[in-house]
């Protein structure tokens, strides 16, 4: 309770100092360059083409799922005025902040990859009546309006949110606090159909002729979930390197719980999805399935099924866990399994016939991961105190128990 | 008073939550095992300031979520399965219909494990309870409102009358009173 808050004093403020990482933004770097350059002479080269668009396209998408995950918990925290967060807050908006630098990976695609990954395309009006009848949404114009509003949207609320709060850093002013909750309120429809809207064009476009509705719900429960296990593993990071005192046992086990509960609800969302499907057994909707549950993509789903929830469920059940080191490695654990999620999403479209392995899965993937990653390191998390020096709340955050 | 009234425990009264967590503190560190504190609001790191530890509550949650979802297997597969064998919209009657399972799985371990934690809860609250001696102390009237009671029972292996009442008024309670069944 707050009559007793004068046992606490604030910790000191503190900076990351970037030598403390070494070597690692320069590796990061140079890993990032090498794989941007392999994946780019492949999109160049006709007969590497095809095959490093969709790689690419599985890549982009993870990492800009991650941004937006950060993202999202940025802005819950401020809509429901949360106090436990607020220590780890300040790495929920590193991570968000570099959304519109994810987004800026699609480009390429939407240049020169549009015709090979999305068929509808190059398709004219009256060569697919079921093309016809989307054309006022799936229509180049359009494709491109909604990029540059993701761009936007997405890197205005995160970017704000940010702003604001290393503002308050330095004069400490309460109005801070409420106009953060504002855009907080706001951030979180706005986010949710974002993710929604991306999610159609870049994922659900790969097969035009499918649809779900349960979609963009499904990729916002993978996207919250491995944001939560990327938050929880920069904050171990930056404590091993004697940051973030400020972060205790209690902070993690309330990151656990959250693993848990987006555990549990992708897992919900994810049979929702399948289930009435199944069930409906409509030869235009089972198609999705139908091409992940067979030939070699059998496996892979059923992977995806008992090692994005089965495997993570009963673990995160027990207190003494979300309290131990096992969270971190459940927590590499769940961002693994995010990569199986987007390959399961993206490569079957391309490789009908059964897994089918790529170098430029590799490339892609190290070269949009390490850029972003240099730019996290040395662009974002030394540009402010590595937590909310002076929210009003702190207090409270430190004083956290479960 | 003429009859023979069985001694209840020390009542104590202190002027504020956080003083009330000082002396939880100090009661938890001299040793006394059966005793507790009564707020008008939850308090918290009571527990820690307590030392209550963790709660035995998500054992049985844990059982009954269990027999929930076995429950469920059983009610759905037994007669499915080799019971009453029904064709359903073109789906076989094996474990391959199983997705078609999962909902009443799902809430049945829900149910099963809600209804645990309700009543376990009030086993281990000891409800429902029609009386206790602790509302013989008028005082003890405003803990619905403003007042910080901490109670020691007379139960409790350490509990003296004297060496207890002395303790209570060293660490600020106020109004220490004698507390009859």
């Amino acid at each position: 309770m707050s009559d007793h808050s004068h046992e606490i004093t604030p910790p000191a403020v503190e900076t990351y100092d970037i030598k403390r990482a070494g070597n690692a933004p320069k590796i990061l770097l140079w890993v990032g360059i090498a794989g941007i350059v392999l994946s780019v002479i492949g999109l160049c080269y006709q007969p590497w083409h095809v095959q490093a668009a969709y790689s690419w396209l599985f890549a982009a998408f993870y990492f800009f799922s991650l941004c937006v995950g950060g993202l999202f918990w940025t802005c819950l925290h401020h809509a429901t005025d949360s106090e436990w967060s607020v220590t780890v807050r300040r790495q929920m908006e590193n991570i968000a902040k570099v959304t519109p630098v994810s987004l800026l990976f699609f480009l390429p695609l939407l240049l020169f990859c549009a015709n090979d990954l999305w068929k509808w395309w190059n398709l004219h009006p009256g060569e697919d009546p079921l093309l016809d009848g989307k054309s006022g949404y799936l229509n180049h114009t359009f494709f491109w309006v909604r990029w540059i509003v993701y761009f936007v949207l997405l890197g205005w609320i995160s970017y704000s949110l940010w702003k604001r709060s290393t503002d308050q850093d330095k004069d400490g002013a309460a109005r801070h606090t409420l106009i953060m909750r504002k855009l907080g309120v706001g951030g979180i429809p706005a986010m949710g159909l974002c993710i929604t809207f991306s999610a159609a064009d870049y994922l659900m476009g790969l097969d035009y002729h499918w649809f779900s509705t349960m979609w963009g719900v499904y990729l916002f429960a993978g996207a919250a979930g491995s944001g939560m296990a990327l938050t929880v593993l920069i904050v171990n990071w930056l404590k091993n390197q004697g940051y973030l005192k400020v972060v205790n046992d209690e902070h993690f086990h309330t990151m656990g719980k959250f693993l848990l509960a987006f555990t549990i609800f992708w897992a919900y969302i994810g049979f929702d999805q399948y289930m009435l499907i199944w069930y409906a057994n409509i030869p235009e909707e089972t198609a999705y399935f139908r091409l992940r549950n067979t030939e070699t993509w059998w496996y892979f789903s059923q992977a995806l099924v008992v090692c994005r929830f089965f495997l993570p469920f009963p673990v995160l059940l027990f207190q003494f866990i979300k309290k131990n080191t096992i969270i971190l490695w459940v927590s590499w654990w769940i961002l693994a399994m995010q990569i199986l999620d987007m390959y399961v999403i993206v490569l079957p479209a391309l490789h009908r016939e059964g897994f089918h392995p790529s170098l430029f899965d590799l490339f892609s993937f190290v070269g949009i991961g390490g850029i972003l990653g240099w730019v996290f390191l040395t662009k974002v998390i030394g540009k402010s105190y590595l937590y909310p020096t002076r929210d009003p709340r702190l207090l409270l955050s430190l004083k956290l128990s479960n | 008073m003429a009859e023979y009234r069985k001694v209840y425990g020390l009542g104590a009264e202190f002027e504020s939550a956080a003083a009330l967590m000082h002396a939880a503190e100090k009661i938890r560190d001299a040793g006394f095992s059966k005793w507790d504190v009564h707020t008008p609001f939850p308090i918290h790191g009571m527990d820690k300031a307590m030392g209550l530890g963790k709660s035995w509550l998500s054992a049985p949650v844990f059982i009954g979520g269990t027999t929930g979802l076995l429950t469920a297997v059983c009610l759905e597969m037994i007669p499915s399965f080799s019971l009453y064998k029904l064709i359903v919209h073109g789906k076989p009657y094996d474990w391959r219909t199983i997705p078609a399972f999962f909902p009443i799985m799902f809430e049945l371990t829900v149910l099963f494990s809600a209804f645990t934690t309700v009543f376990s809860l009030m086993v281990m609250n000891q409800l429902p309870k029609w009386y206790h001696p602790v509302f013989n102390w008028e005082r003890f009237a405003r803990v619905t409102d403003d007042g910080f009671f901490l109670v020691i029972e007379a139960r409790d292996p350490k509990f003296s009358e004297t060496k207890t009442r002395a303790l209570l008024e060293e660490i600020g309670g106020q109004h220490v009173t004698l507390i009859h069944d």
